[in-house]
């Protein structure tokens, strides 16, 4: 086309020449020097270079990155002339996917080929998918912290880095499941490994490394993150990624959309991890009693995760789930309920009878523990002086239905003690039964446990409940005695996974409070609750108890107010904005979304500016983080509240970048 | 389950012939009730007796009849499924009913002597004696099939199978009686089964009584010793809570209208948004409007996990044992309630736990001031429910003004209950909308003609009107019964009609109808006590099959012979009356007749015109039953024991239907 000479060698068009970087943004890449005028197009001169590198090679993911004006040339059909391309443009041909290194929410390093000339959001689109994680909306990337200088010194163990980059995606087809996962996983052990890596949850952390990992001491602190989001409008090239860079993957916008734990193993599983994560480092505060809580159920999920009790892959019998649940509804029917129950309990009455030390505390009593006779049969406890007197009237009889049990258990002081709380119209009567050994502690306890819900012996958990104390009595030998043995510093990573340390599952802040032997009954004791839930349900109660917590779903971000003197701290929710006073944490005031007329951004002077119902008018600018940040947040939440059910998956993406984006974009 | 089968077949066998012999006796006399004898013994002391004790004896008997009405019920389904059996059937079914009149005379009368003097009127496990009776009692209905000839042995196994199911349901099913005050001072006696919800319980009293069914209706316990009270939460589970009452309690039950216990889903903005915004927000509360409302429930209610208001502040805690008051700083987090140490700041690491919800219910606190000299009358108490008596772990918190408390109290509910709450509120909205759409469809009828159903309301009142206090000036006790007779037959008139395919409207003449309407429809029957039914009605009816046992449920069974305590004024007894009946119509309506009838009561239009039609439905009763009025007792049948029986029902009718 271009480059028309005479005889002599001049050039008698009016085209020049242009150089071509080939590759990636690099200085002493090879170059190119094509004729060129400026009505070429774009696609011709792509044309033209893939001609003359005369490289057998497949180029279609390839594009011109023009590095001034950092923007990719996309529009093949464009002239130069119309992109305003001269000849001193540095312009890279190069690849628009480039590999880049994910940190996962479970804190795990993924390779994988991301767009670099798409939209973030679009790009996230495409990784979402990748993962198999729906709602790709809901996440975004953030930039890694820079590492400080001194800690690269210390010898950082060298981690493993899954690898999906070599994957590609059939465009617009669902991906289809395959062996209980979306067929591109199953393709190597490799990518399977890598998909049971996303899918299931995390071991517990290292306690030493808990405790060398940075945590906020302070609501500024927690603001640092929120400046490090990437911009959803705009392509990773333009935002200065590089490949091989390290991006963070997280959960942006704590609204999560139809949560379920069928189709979305590896969003709940991230996003189980993402809540732990917060947890563990005290980005979200809770108090001890839900650290418990949030103990337990981390333990029972590790437990479940380990043992490969995975819950069945989503979707491949979902069909016969159904069918059996109707199956068993429909015998339920029939039959009334449980009849086996009902029979075996007419049959067979369960009991246990044994000499146990019994010890009810009262006021201005020394007496210690007594030797008993004890029979507990159905939910009653009666206790007797002696097995011959048992026949008569029992000393005393105690109906544990919805009594409080609670193990006092010191397995290398072999103290085996059940402490119950029977409420009695009276009020509670406390009573402790110790038991001589492991195994009957197990019975008795399991017995109690069961009685405290209405339950007999007869009842199928039984024996179950009875292994799974016996397994804790030894847990707590290992765990309990590791953690009392080596005071604050408990093992490492390699203590085998059955053990509890209690340590990787608490904040560490409750590892400087407590010892590991006083957590670990307490962690046991809130495990009772949660023991019997599957390794998804575990996760979503995980998810929803973090949900609960006051202050979930806040992303801070250091703003001054109009008229204000101080720097303040803007929360921004799923639902409000929320100004706090910077050095006391106290909230000063709550502006819900539901009432915001309008919202405006001024680039110039940095200024985001709020219009409320009743015109009430809030104006700040942004000190932690770019407006862009705090203006892409609150649109984003907008977006996210106007989603449907109905809708299903699509995304209305145009309205997302209409909601979020900024001037600059367009 | 072999052995228990081979024991059923044992019994089977023992009953049936004892029916075979109580039948025959019946139809000389009246006396012998095919009940077994111990309760048979009981009964007779019951009568006339006025003391406490005995009023445990005349519940026993209640419940007695209840399960009898359902014998009774069996015993005509069987007969009508089998046509040879028709030409036996009047005889039997008289018969068979007639025993229960005298059982039921005696037991209720006794029973309301028994109310009125004891001050509790339930009773924890109802004594054994009902237990054995219920066993026993489901058996009689195989009498009637021997008739049937060819598929005895088909139907025995189908009988074993229901009985066996009966035995097992009935070994569980723990009823009580449970005195119910109105907030007019009087009070009904209700049965309450293990299984019932406050809902269920709910439903039913809005059956019996003419409130407007809105959703502030609750049930709300008084612990008069303590000082405190609460509502029930409609999930909850009516005999859990009573049975955790002491025998000689004081406690009381009782029906009314408590605007708290929804206010938050009338007004989330008060508990959601309150306080955060101070002033400015306060008034804007005033204006949210109900889009808002809704989307704050939505996003508080409806999310992965509920949203518990944000609420803190300074609450006097009362130290234990003592009558001194501390105040502190409070938090409510969806994990319990947490106060601030002394010296620390509220962020929430600093904070100490002061009680979780698990095992406490909130109450209350009625003249804390008075009672434990706490600084203001806005108190609430946590206990766990089995607490009776005063104890170190009851925990009384007193608020600053109402406002706090109501927060409070609230705030700790939706903590507890979580979207239960929610979903209780909107079915008791479901079931308010319903009430009023009949209301409204009552008044417009009222005047012209009656429809069937849906007029049933105000045409049966009408009805009951006229004939009932003739009868009643007669004997005031059978007058009652009448009542429930005569109700229960305008009710069927309608319902049978539609059978034929006739016009669904009652004639306003209707109210004639103390005659003796026949029961065209085998439910009415089943419901009503219907041993009377003529032959053909049933035959009609017989197409029907799974019809009955569906009608049955609306009916509340039991309300006939529990509910009435103060019989002695007549006049009330009649208003008591109408309620009973009104009800029916919408719950059949509403999700039983669904299949085969034509759901007579909806369409208010088609109720004006309905005029003309009346008359052919006043035709087809003319098939009078005999002894309409004197078998009238058998309204109640067992209540909870329903849908359990209808569904048993239903599968034997297919089993029957398949071998036909």
């Amino acid at each position: 086309m271009a480059g028309m000479k005479t005889a002599t060698g001049d050039y008698i068009d009016s085209s020049w020449e242009l150089r071509v970087f080939i590759g990636e943004e690099d200085p002493e890449a090879e170059s190119l020097t094509l004729r060129v005028t400026g009505e070429s197009h774009i696609g011709g001169v792509l044309l033209k270079i893939v001609e003359e590198i005369k490289r057998k090679q497949d180029w279609s993911d390839h594009a011109i990155w023009w590095e001034q004006k950092r923007q990719w040339l996309l529009q093949t059909h464009w002239t130069l002339d119309k992109y305003g391309i001269l000849a001193d443009a540095r312009l890279f041909f190069g690849p628009q996917h480039r590999p880049v290194i994910l940190r996962l929410p479970n804190r795990r390093a993924l390779r994988l080929r991301a767009s670099f000339s798409q939209p973030l959001f679009q790009a996230m689109v495409a990784i979402c998918r990748l993962l198999s994680i729906r709602h790709p909306e809901e996440m975004s990337l953030l930039r890694a912290p820079e590492k400080e200088k001194k800690k690269k010194k210390e010898k950082e163990p060298e981690e493993e880095v899954y690898d999906l980059s070599k994957v590609v995606l059939v465009g617009g087809v669902a991906p289809a499941s395959f062996r209980g996962m979306p067929a591109h996983f199953s393709d190597s052990a490799q990518t399977e490994a890598c998909y049971h890596m996303l899918s299931r949850p995390q071991p517990p952390p290292d306690p030493l490394l808990l405790q060398r990992l940075p945590r906020p001491s302070s609501l500024l602190d927690k603001t640092q993150l929120h400046s490090r989001w990437l911009d959803s409008s705009r392509c990773l090239m333009q935002q200065g990624i590089k490949a091989g860079d390290t991006l963070w993957l997280r959960f942006k916008y704590y609204s999560f959309f139809d949560l379920d734990p069928k189709t979305d193993p590896v969003r709940l599983t991230q996003l189980y991890e993402q809540a732990r994560w917060d947890l563990l480092l005290e980005e979200i505060d809770c108090t001890e009693e839900e650290m418990m809580v949030f103990a337990a159920l981390q333990y029972h999920i590790n437990k479940l995760s380990q043992s490969g009790e995975v819950d069945e892959p989503a979707g491949t019998d979902a069909g016969l789930d159904d069918l059996d649940a109707a199956l068993s509804n429909l015998e339920v029917k029939l039959e009334g309920s449980a009849p086996t129950d009902v029979l075996d309990s007419l049959t067979t009455i369960p009991e246990l009878k044994d000499h146990l030390r019994i010890f009810r505390p009262r006021k201005l009593t020394l007496k210690g523990y007594r030797q008993h006779w004890v029979v507990f049969k159905e939910t009653t406890l009666s206790y007797y002086k002696s097995q011959d007197e048992a026949p008569a009237e029992p000393i005393q009889q105690l109906n544990l239905k919805g009594c409080e049990v609670v193990p006092d258990v010191n397995v290398s002081g072999q103290k085996f003690c059940i402490k119950l709380l029977v409420p009695s119209p009276e009020g509670m009567s406390e009573i402790y039964l110790r038991c001589q050994d492991e195994q009957q502690y197990a019975r008795w306890m399991a017995g109690c446990r069961l009685a405290s819900k209405g339950r007999t012996m007869a009842d199928s958990s039984y024996s179950s409940e009875v292994q799974a104390i016996l397994a804790f009595l030894s847990l707590q030998r290992t765990g309990g005695g590791s953690g009392g043995g080596s005071g604050n510093h408990p093992q490492g990573p390699d203590a085998s996974a059955e053990a509890l340390n209690p340590y990787g599952l608490v904040a560490p802040r409750f590892q400087r409070k407590f010892k590991a032997k006083q957590l670990t009954p307490r962690i046991l004791e809130a495990h009772q609750n949660v023991a019997q839930l599957s390794l998804s349900e575990a996760q979503l109660r995980f998810i929803q108890a973090w949900q609960s917590l006051p202050d979930f779903g806040i992303s801070y971000v250091v703003v001054r107010f109009k008229g204000s003197r101080k720097d303040e701290i803007l929360g921004i929710a799923n639902n409000r904005l929320i100004r706090i006073d910077l050095s006391v944490g106290d909230v000063v005031k709550t502006w819900r979304f539901s009432n915001m007329r309008q919202w405006n951004v001024n680039w110039d002077i940095r200024q985001v500016a709020i219009e409320f119902d009743e015109h009430i008018n809030v104006a700040f600018s942004c000190v932690s983080a770019g407006c862009r940040i705090v203006h892409e947040y609150i649109g984003g939440y907008i977006f996210l509240s106007t989603r449907e059910r109905a809708r299903g998956e699509e995304l209305d993406e145009d309205l997302f970048l209409q909601l979020t984006g900024g001037h600059e974009a367009f | 389950m072999g052995e228990s089968n081979e024991d059923i077949d044992q019994m089977f066998s023992n009953l049936l012939g004892e029916m075979d012999l109580l039948t025959q006796s019946l139809g000389v006399d009246i006396l012998p009730p095919p009940e077994p004898k111990p309760p048979r013994a009981e009964f007779n002391y019951t009568v006339g007796f006025k003391d406490l004790n005995e009023s445990l004896n005349a519940l026993e008997d209640q419940d007695l009849d209840a399960l009898m009405a359902d014998l009774v019920a069996d015993i005509s389904e069987a007969e009508q499924r089998t046509i040879q059996a028709q030409k036996e059937s009047p005889q039997k079914q008289p018969h068979s009913a007639s025993p229960y009149v005298p059982s039921f005379h005696g037991t209720a009368s006794p029973g309301y002597g028994a109310n009125v003097a004891a001050t509790s009127q339930f009773d924890d496990d109802l004594p054994p004696p009902p237990a054995d009776p219920v066993l026993d009692l489901p058996l009689p209905p195989p009498p009637p099939e021997p008739i049937s000839q060819e598929e005895e042995e088909a139907q025995a196994k189908a009988d074993k199978i229901k009985l066996a199911l009966e035995k097992l349901k009935e070994a569980k099913v723990k009823k009580l009686v449970v005195k119910i005050h109105m907030n007019d001072n009087s009070s009904k006696s209700l049965m309450v089964d293990e299984r019932q919800l406050a809902r269920d319980v709910l439903d039913n009293l809005f059956e019996k009584t003419h409130c407007d069914c809105n959703v502030d209706w609750c049930l709300y316990e008084i612990y008069p010793e303590l000082q405190i009270e609460r509502f029930f939460e409609d999930h909850e589970n009516v005999v859990e809570i009573l049975s955790d009452w002491t025998r000689d309690t004081e406690n009381k039950l009782l029906f009314l209208e408590k605007e708290e216990k929804y206010a938050v889903f009338k007004n989330p903005q008060n508990f959601y948004l309150d306080n955060k915004g101070k002033k400015e927000n306060k008034e804007t509360n005033e204006k949210m409007n109900a889009k808002n409302k809704e989307s704050l429930l939505e996003e508080s209610f409806c999310g992965t996990s509920i949203i518990v208001p944000e609420l803190e502040g300074a609450l006097y805690l009362k130290e234990d044992g003592k009558k001194s008051w501390k105040r502190r700083y409070f938090l409510l987090r969806a994990s319990g309630i947490y106060y601030v140490p002394k010296g620390k700041t509220k962020t929430s690491r600093d904070l100490a736990c002061f009680i979780q919800f698990e095992n406490v219910n909130i109450y209350y606190g009625i003249q804390c001031k008075m009672k434990y000299k706490a600084p203001t009358d806005y108190c609430f108490v946590l206990k766990h429910p089995q607490i009776q008596k005063e104890s170190q772990y009851i925990k009384y918190l007193c608020c600053d003004d109402a406002r706090a408390l109501s927060q409070w109290v609230t705030g700790i509910r939706i903590a507890k209950y979580g979207k239960m709450l929610y979903d209780n509120y909107q079915r008791a909205m479901a079931r308010a909308g319903l009430a009023s759409r009949w209301t409204n469809l009552g008044t417009v009828n009222a005047v012209p003609p009656a429809p069937p159903s849906t007029g049933v309301k105000t045409g049966t009142t009408q009805a009951n009107g006229q004939i009932p206090q003739a009868t009643q000036s007669v004997n005031t006790a059978l007058g009652e019964d009448r009542r429930h007779l005569e109700t229960t037959k305008d009710k069927k008139p309608g319902l049978g009609s539609h059978d034929p395919g006739a016009p669904r409207a009652q004639p306003p003449p209707k109210s004639s109808l103390p005659p003796p309407p026949p029961p065209v429809r085998r439910s009415s029957d089943v419901g009503g006590g219907s041993p009377g039914t003529p032959p053909k009605a049933k035959s009609a009816a017989a197409s029907f099959p799974a019809q009955p046992d569906d009608l049955l449920p609306p009916p509340p069974p039991p309300p006939p012979p529990l509910e009435d305590d103060e019989l002695p004024p007549p006049p009330p007894d009649f208003n008591d009356a109408p309620p009973d009946f009104v009800p029916p119509p919408p719950p059949s309506f509403a999700g039983d007749l669904g299949f085969s009838l034509p759901p007579p009561p909806p369409p208010p239009p088609a109720l004006a015109p309905e005029p003309a039609r009346t008359p052919p439905v006043v035709v087809k009763r003319p098939p009078p039953p005999p002894k309409r009025q004197e078998n009238p007792g058998l309204p109640g049948g067992a209540g909870g024991e329903q849908d359990f029986m209808s569904d048993l029902m239903k599968a034997l009718q297919k089993k029957r239907g398949n071998m036909s």
